[in-house]
């Protein structure tokens, strides 16, 4: 099937035609996938090919190494692989923003029925207080998985910690697990709770293995999530491929935004097997928006340094911690609108 | 005052593929290494590390157990922290010949990098060798089906043509080579064709 719009004559063909993106198997990389199975890729004269990635550490060297065009990426990583802060330095850029939120925060159902959450408080601090007073009771030492050291669930479960006045550090014992495995490891009982971005908290309360108790968007509301992050290098050689891949994503939003029957549609194609396949076998169309757990995917999709200063003033203490400061300088090469405005043909002086 | 190097470094070897393990086990203990194993994936990675304290961990690229080890190194400070081996950022080259024999390693700080290269040499060396040994058994694989599929194909050409064995393998080695097919493929049609009426009849 293909719906992708002809592309404009005036643009450029694209130096490449052939390429492969990385994605972890996210509600998120929904863009990149409508973008290929509706094809708003081949309208732009590219035949991406789609690589899921078992780990964030993973795909991250892959981009590095040249051996993935680009990839669906955690806010953070293209400013954490610029820095160099768990690999060698890598100047990597968010050429687009391809979701917002959408994160959740779970609690295995027996940690979830210890609480006593006040309720006329907000809910992330309701529980992260009820957490407090199980911890104070003598509540050993929780263990709460995140995806990434450089991630926005690890700064939201370090806030959501914080608001119960938990320290992260020696309250509770933070591990990472790539998404996929977040479910069955907390049915096992191997994690007490994790954040992580849909489907899959809304998997786990589906499957009575736990309970959602606050959402990314409670703490952080609309905040950049994922990004597609390219090497600076790659995008030096390739500007009219990356520019192609913007539009079609572009496109692909547009098309999710507005087409009757679009989020059905694109659930169908995330549910095949190269994708996300069962995993979204509890839901009847792709969630978006509309609920605070749910991602944002067709609306801020450009990037401006701006809207990652929040998401690099959490980042801070964690950096200063290991003896790193961020600079400015890296963070607005890192997160420029310039790309994006390019491939649209807009003056990159517009805010967003 | 610096300890002195041992001669021995402790190897955290995680890797599912059991044939794989064994290889890189055996080379790295012929040279005098001692190695812990991990070839299933339970959560206990973290006590894994904390128990045997390796001076060098090797994972196989693609196993998710990495993000759980590169966040130890960054979350958790009794543990050894560990840093990307291949960070050497004047070396691409090994990063990307690391990253295609799929071998991922983590150091201690402060490890001598040229004594850690020889470790991670005989790694990649091993899962290169292992890719090879794969190579080969699917090629055999592919060999013995091609076997199969050629004999029912003749077969089947004896029947329907009335022919001796001979005949029928000089019919598909003559098509292969008008067409410029291998013969197998030949084969295939072959059976394509004559299956459905061998069962219609």
């Amino acid at each position: 099937m293909s719906i992708g719009k002809a592309t404009q004559a005036s643009t450029s063909a694209p130096e490449l035609a052939g390429l492969t993106l990385g994605f972890v198997p996210l509600l998120d990389a929904a863009l990149l996938i409508i973008a290929r199975e509706g094809g708003f890729f081949s309208a732009q004269g590219l035949d991406v090919s789609l690589s899921r990635e078992n780990a964030w550490s993973t795909l991250r060297d892959k981009v590095a190494a040249g051996l993935l065009d680009g990839a669906h990426m955690l806010a953070p990583m293209p400013l954490a692989m610029s820095l160099g802060l768990s690999r060698a330095p890598c100047e990597t850029l968010a050429a687009m923003v391809l979701g917002r939120q959408g994160n959740t925060l779970v609690l295995s159902q027996r940690l979830a029925n210890a609480l006593d959450v006040r309720s006329d408080l907000p809910r992330p601090q309701g529980s992260a207080l009820a957490l407090r007073d199980c911890l104070t009771r003598g509540l050993a030492k929780p263990r709460l998985a995140m995806v990434y050291p450089y991630s926005c669930q690890h700064l939201l479960l370090r806030e959501w910690l914080s608001l119960g006045a938990i320290d992260s550090d020696s309250e509770v014992e933070l591990v990472a697990l790539p998404p996929p495995r977040m479910v069955d490891a907390l049915r096992e009982g191997e994690i007490d709770g994790f954040c992580v971005g849909e489907p899959w908290g809304s998997q786990a309360e589906f499957r009575q293995v736990g309970k959602v108790i606050a959402s990314g968007a409670d703490m952080m509301p609309g905040h950049p999530e994922k990004v597609l992050g390219v090497t600076a290098s790659w995008a030096r050689r390739y500007p009219h491929t990356l520019a192609a891949l913007i539009r079609a994503l572009r496109a692909a939003a547009s098309w999710l935004d507005s087409a009757a029957g679009a989020r059905r549609q694109a659930l169908e194609w995330l549910a095949l097997p190269p994708y996300l396949d069962e995993a979204v076998a509890h839901l009847d169309e792709l969630p978006v928006g509309c609920a605070p757990g749910y991602p944002l995917l067709s609306e801020g999709l450009r990037p401006h340094p701006s809207d990652f200063y929040g998401m690099a003033e959490r980042l801070q203490p964690l950096l200063m911690a290991r003896g790193r400061e961020l600079d400015d300088v890296t963070l607005e090469t890192c997160y420029s609108s310039v790309h994006h405005d390019e491939a649209l043909h807009q003056p990159s002086a517009i805010t967003p | 005052m610096p300890m002195p190097e041992p001669d021995t470094l402790s190897v955290l070897l995680v890797d599912d593929e059991i044939v794989r393990a064994a290889m890189v086990e055996e080379a790295l203990a012929n040279d005098g290494h001692r190695v812990v194993c991990r070839l299933s994936s339970p959560a206990s990675l973290n006590d894994m590390v904390r128990q045997h304290q390796p001076d060098v961990v090797i994972i196989d690229m693609e196993s998710p157990d990495r993000d759980t080890l590169e966040s130890m190194a960054l979350l958790q400070r009794e543990n050894p922290r560990p840093v990307v081996f291949f960070a050497d950022q004047h070396d691409p080259q090994s990063l990307k010949a690391a990253v295609k024999a799929g071998v991922s390693a983590y150091v201690v700080d402060g490890l001598a990098a040229n004594r850690v290269k020889a470790v991670i040499e005989v790694a990649i060396a091993r899962f290169e060798a292992f890719q090879g040994m794969r190579r080969d058994l699917d090629k055999a694989r592919n060999q013995l089906a091609d076997r199969k599929r050629i004999e029912q194909a003749k077969g089947l050409l004896m029947k329907h043509q009335s022919c001796d064995e001979e005949q029928a393998y000089r019919m598909l080695r003559k098509l292969a080579m008008d067409r410029g097919q291998r013969i197998a493929q030949v084969a295939q049609n072959v059976i394509d064709i004559l299956k459905p009426l061998e069962q219609g009849s």
